[in-house]
């Protein structure tokens, strides 16, 4: 059962300088119980898909085209009241720099609970400290939290903090939007074992977003790489690093340090991501691409094509050999 | 080097550009622009107007400039107890065109006649604009006068004001301790003393004029809570890495001080110079309105001789005399600020709409 | 931290000490003096203004007079007001305060609360048609000038449609047969005022830790009810009764002053708000609390609102400062007899005593209201408050 359907989801921004297309022609889907993953270098949409799934996205962005069925109901169309109720008790979000997450002047309970009391407002306020305590419990984090300010926590226990708020409302699906990247080492190990017991424990489904390639592959099933706003390669986690067809993905795995195994020199891609301003058509990886050959043809437009199973790739690349 | 002059000349350009553009965008900024764009076309509109000879200078000099409008009175006596079935108030009477003859001094007009006057204050006639007031002065020219008092007074003391608060916050954040400690008690002095009668007591032991009263402003302004704001943010400047490094690589402390520390300090400043301008025009207009300013025309003079010769309650009859002036001081004041605004947007990123 | 406490002081008396000299050097280098008329009186010989002079001491050096001055100062001996005497300062001072107090402080209320009101919804709306011309109109309000719109509302209400008296702040036709001074009907509104604004706060700070909002909303409600209740009740018996009818005059006379004064000052916070509210608008925590699926409204409110009040509350503690100096137009416009006309009359007639009264109080004002300005911040903003536990 699919928990989350996303069918050529087209997103833009309005700017002085015109219109950028975040997110192109997006498709993917998410089953129940799920890790998925989507990985890419930084601008290359994968906070505004993950905005537009919640319809979060600033003033002047705007869901353009696509259809976004959430545990078989589209919410693309649906008007503020009715996202509302979608929003923590169907899809929370971890955002990325979660510490700032919290408003300073109220206490950390009281934030939590008033998620709660929005979804759930007949609980009362034994039923609501109670479940906060469960919710720490989980995370670990102790319940004198309850009554503290968010400057009175260490960068992890916000972190936990906020990933017990997003659980707050029973949520069928967590977005995790870089939800370590702030911190230290050791405790983005630890958060990063919460978050799989986690959902292990509940059954949730968990979209995991990070440029971290490292991080995908230890938390997700499945996995997306995106480049300029779109899907490059899409599939199964294993296959796709076991096996990857196209060459950015390629460039990304090569360009990863490993700790085992001969020392290798690292390969980093030349160039830079292209403005997304620019409504070109065809390859937009080309300038970049090293396996850019003369029958490359650059105007050919981006598609997915399946090259295994549920693995797809982008149309350039499925012809190439290894 | 003739590269990098060249180089940081045209880095210059494109950021004022780009700080133009972002103006722009607002729509405060612009809306206030425009306003003070008008009074200062207002105020060189004058000048031009003499010195093409298309007004004269007898006619419509603001403050000496006389103009003759002759018209014919009805003489009338306006009875003592109101109202009648003529006039409903004592307002009313002597109407438009008639004259009480009991102001009739040295003329030996009966009642029913009519006679022929200078009438003054004039109504707004294809010749005066915005009319003339009781002493035969065309009040548009008057307007003109005061926008270039307004103008000159305003970033007089704005500049003076900033420059000495920008001088002494920067010294104070910079050279910290006594120096500081000294800056810091003296902005409490100041900021202690009440404005208004402060002024009151400088304007009675002294006759001021404009230049004298910029002078005033700019100096309290200067030396006020300005150089506390100033301070702060020139200290924010100041632990930034790029200043230590400065000072690593042999600059000295003139030139961080010049180079680093003011551009940083400068949108605050130039921010504050905005306001200050609103301050010092109403300053000036406030006092004027009470009589304590030595000045041949400004529009708080225009308002205070409406007051003093009685007209403020005639009302709407005499609108030309009281309007003008007011709304002048208010729209004008209220453009610098707006344009204030519009800067803070600029130099403010999570002020910007998008 | 007693430490820098202690600095603070210290430095703090040097500033007022350097305040009272600089203060009555300025008064005193205004040409001429209180007694002046004296001499164009030809009746009397020119020695009966040598003798007066001598006797207030005006015939001393400056230097002298100053050193006397603070002598007397922290003796809390502040001399004979000139013009009024044989008033003291103190007197008239007490005479006068409650008189500008009463004023003022309704304004700032209704100002600083239908400002903050304005404000958030104005940067709430951003970017809509009305917001900028909502916006416009705010700022012009802000710098209208003064003295002309507060002519042009006594002659629209007062005037041309009589329903407001013209200035003063009572018929004193009415007052001819009063059992009591205009005073003690004064203290008698401002204790009420201040007991009900009081018993608000309490009832406000008592229902903080109600979880449910409804609830909360409606225990505040009839709080408030039973306040008006109480009001009622309270003006008609016994002795308020016979205070009733002055009480409703002298009320009668506020009406124009604090809509006028409400008018300019409500701009002010509307603006400040509104630019602190944008701020905090792009903070990540309000992406947070939509991503939650809280109301708009809510979020406005309870989260935005919350952290923008800092920086207001803060400007409208230093609001407070700047009463008397903001009254003076006021009250000369209005013949509204209080701190401000008191000022400028004793500058423009060098009532010096009185001026130094004056003076000195507005100062040790100021100062009082920085220290409440730091203490309720701290109070505000939970970050200061555990430092200065911690």
């Amino acid at each position: 059962m699919n928990i989350l359907e996303v069918r050529n989801l087209n997103m833009s921004y309005k700017t002085i300088d015109g219109m950028v297309e975040a997110v192109k022609n997006v498709s993917f889907s998410v089953k129940e119980g799920e890790s998925f993953g989507i990985v890419g270098e930084s601008g290359c949409g994968k906070t505004s898909v993950a905005m537009s799934l919640l319809q979060l996205q600033a003033d002047n962005g705007e869901i353009t085209s696509g259809e976004i069925i959430f545990d078989g109901k589209d919410i693309v169309g649906l008007n503020e009241s009715e996202l509302r109720e979608i929003r923590w008790s169907g899809i929370s979000i971890v955002f990325q720099g979660a510490m700032n997450s919290w408003n300073p002047v109220v206490k950390i309970g009281e934030q939590i609970r008033e998620a709660i009391r929005e979804h759930y407002p007949n609980k009362t306020k034994d039923e609501n400290s109670k479940k906060i305590i469960e919710l720490f419990d989980i995370v670990g984090l102790d319940q004198s939290i309850m009554d503290r300010f968010p400057h009175e926590l260490s960068g992890g226990m916000k972190q936990r903090a906020v990933i017990a708020l997003a659980l707050s409302c029973d949520p069928k699906l967590i977005i995790a939007d870089e939800p370590t990247t702030a911190l230290d080492v050791v405790i983005q190990d630890q958060i990063l074992n919460e978050i799989r017991k986690v959902q292990q424990v509940l059954g949730l489904s968990l979209i995991y977003i990070s440029h971290d390639i490292a991080v995908i592959a230890e938390m997700t099933d499945n996995m997306a790489v995106m480049y300029a706003g779109r899907i490059v390669e899409l599939g199964p986690t294993k296959d796709i690093f076991s096996n990857p067809k196209h060459a950015y993905t390629k460039s990304l795995l090569e360009s990863t340090p490993s700790v085992v195994g001969d020392k290798v020199k690292l390969k980093s891609l030349e160039g830079e991501p292209p403005s997304l301003i620019n409504k070109e058509s065809g390859c937009s990886f080309a300038p970049r691409c090293p396996y850019r050959e003369d029958t490359c043809n650059p105007s050919l437009d981006m598609k997915l094509v399946e090259v295994g199973i549920d693995h797809y790739v982008d149309i350039c690349s499925a012809g190439k050999s290894q | 080097m003739k590269d990098q002059k060249d180089i940081s000349k045209q880095i210059r350009r494109e950021a004022l550009k780009k700080n133009w553009t972002l103006f722009k965008q607002s729509k405060l900024g612009m809306i206030g622009l425009y306003i003070v764009i008008f009074f200062f076309f207002l105020s060189i509109l004058q000048p031009i107007l003499f010195a093409t000879g298309l007004w004269n200078k007898g006619v419509y000099d603001p403050v000496v400039g006389y103009s003759e409008q002759f018209q014919e009175f009805l003489v009338v006596e306006c009875p003592t107890e109101y109202p009648t079935e003529k006039y409903d108030s004592i307002t009313d009477c002597p109407g438009r065109n008639e004259i009480n003859v009991r102001t009739l001094f040295y003329s030996d007009a009966e009642v029913g006649d009519t006679i022929i006057q200078n009438l003054q204050p004039a109504p707004p006639s294809p010749k005066h604009i915005l009319g003339t007031d009781s002493l035969g002065r065309d009040i548009f020219s008057q307007i003109m006068e005061g926008s270039q008092v307004a103008f000159i007074l305003g970033l007089l003391s704005a500049t003076l004001g900033v420059g000495i608060s920008t001088l002494l916050g920067t010294i104070a954040a910079f050279f910290g301790g006594k120096v500081d400690a000294y800056l810091m008690r003296q902005s409490d002095l100041i900021l202690m003393l009440p404005t208004l009668p402060l002024l009151f007591i400088i304007s009675a032991f002294a006759e001021l004029q404009v230049w004298h009263l910029a002078v005033v402003l700019g100096t309290i302004g200067g030396l006020g809570g300005s150089v506390i704001t100033i301070k702060s943010q020139a200290l924010q400047v100041k632990v930034k890495p790029f200043v230590d490094s400065a000072r690593i690589t042999g600059g000295s402390q003139m030139n961080i001080l010049f180079s680093h520390v003011l551009p940083n300090v400068a949108p605050l400043a130039l921010l504050f110079m905005v306001f200050s301008v609103t301050g010092a025009i109403a300053s000036e207009s406030v006092l004027s309105f009470l009589g304590l300013l030595n000045i041949d025309m400004s529009w708080g003079l225009m308002i205070y001789l409406a007051q003093v010769e009685g007209f403020i309650f005639s009302g709407m009859k005499f609108w030309w005399l009281i309007l003008p002036a007011g709304l002048s001081v208010t729209f004008l004041t209220g453009g610098f600020y707006l344009v204030g605004r519009g800067l803070d947007e600029v130099f403010n990123p999570r002020l910007r709409n998008r | 931290m007693l430490k820098y406490v202690f600095k603070r002081t210290y430095q703090l008396i040097i500033v007022f000490f350097l305040f009272l000299v600089s203060s009555y050097v300025l008064f005193d280098s205004i040409p001429g003096n209180a007694f002046q008329n004296l001499l164009l009186n030809p009746q009397l010989p020119p020695e009966a203004y040598e003798q007066v002079i001598k006797l207030y001491g005006l015939d001393k050096p400056l230097s002298e007079r100053v050193v006397l001055y603070i002598q007397n100062f922290f003796r809390g001996d502040f001399g004979y007001s000139y013009k009024y005497y044989p008033k003291t300062p103190i007197e008239l001072i007490a005479e006068r305060l409650p008189r500008t107090l009463m004023l003022f402080a309704m304004v700032n209320i209704i100002a600083f609360y239908t400002g903050f009101l304005i404000g958030k919804i104005l940067a709430w709306r951003r970017g809509s048609k009305s917001e900028t011309w909502i916006t416009v109109t705010s700022v012009f309000s802000y710098t209208v000038f003064y003295p002309w719109f507060a002519l042009m509302m006594l002659w629209l209400f007062g005037y041309r449609l009589g329903w407001l008296p013209i200035g003063k702040f009572l018929y004193p036709e009415k007052w001819y047969d009063a059992p009591f001074d205009s005073d003690v009907v004064f203290m008698s509104m401002i204790k009420f005022v201040a007991i009900a604004s009081f018993i608000q706060v309490l009832a406000y700070v008592f229902t903080r830790n109600i979880e449910s909002l409804s609830l909360r909303r409606n225990i505040r409600s009839v709080a408030f009810l039973i306040l008006l209740i109480g009001s009622y009740l309270f003006w008609n018996s016994g002795n308020q009764n016979i205070l009733r009818p002055y009480a409703m005059d002298i009320a009668y006379h506020m009406i124009l002053p604090i809509f006028t004064v409400t008018v300019v000052a409500f701009a002010g916070t509307a603006l400040l708000t509104r630019t602190t509210m944008m701020e905090v608008m792009k903070d990540d925590f309000i992406l947070t609390a939509r991503a939650k699926g809280l109301s708009q409204k809510r979020i406005r409110d309870r989260h935005a609102a919350r952290n923008a009040l800092l920086p207001v509350v803060t400007s409208f503690i230093f609001t407070i400062v700047t009463i008397i100096d903001g009254s003076v137009l006021t009250e000369t416009i209005f013949s509204w007899p209080g701190m401000g006309q008191l000022i400028l009359d004793s500058v423009l007639q060098e009532d010096i005593p009185v001026a130094m009264a004056t003076f000195s109080f507005i100062g040790v004002f100021a100062l009082i209201a920085h220290f409440i300005a730091d203490i309720s911040y701290a109070y505000l903003d939970p970050r200061i408050r555990i430092q200065n536990q911690g």
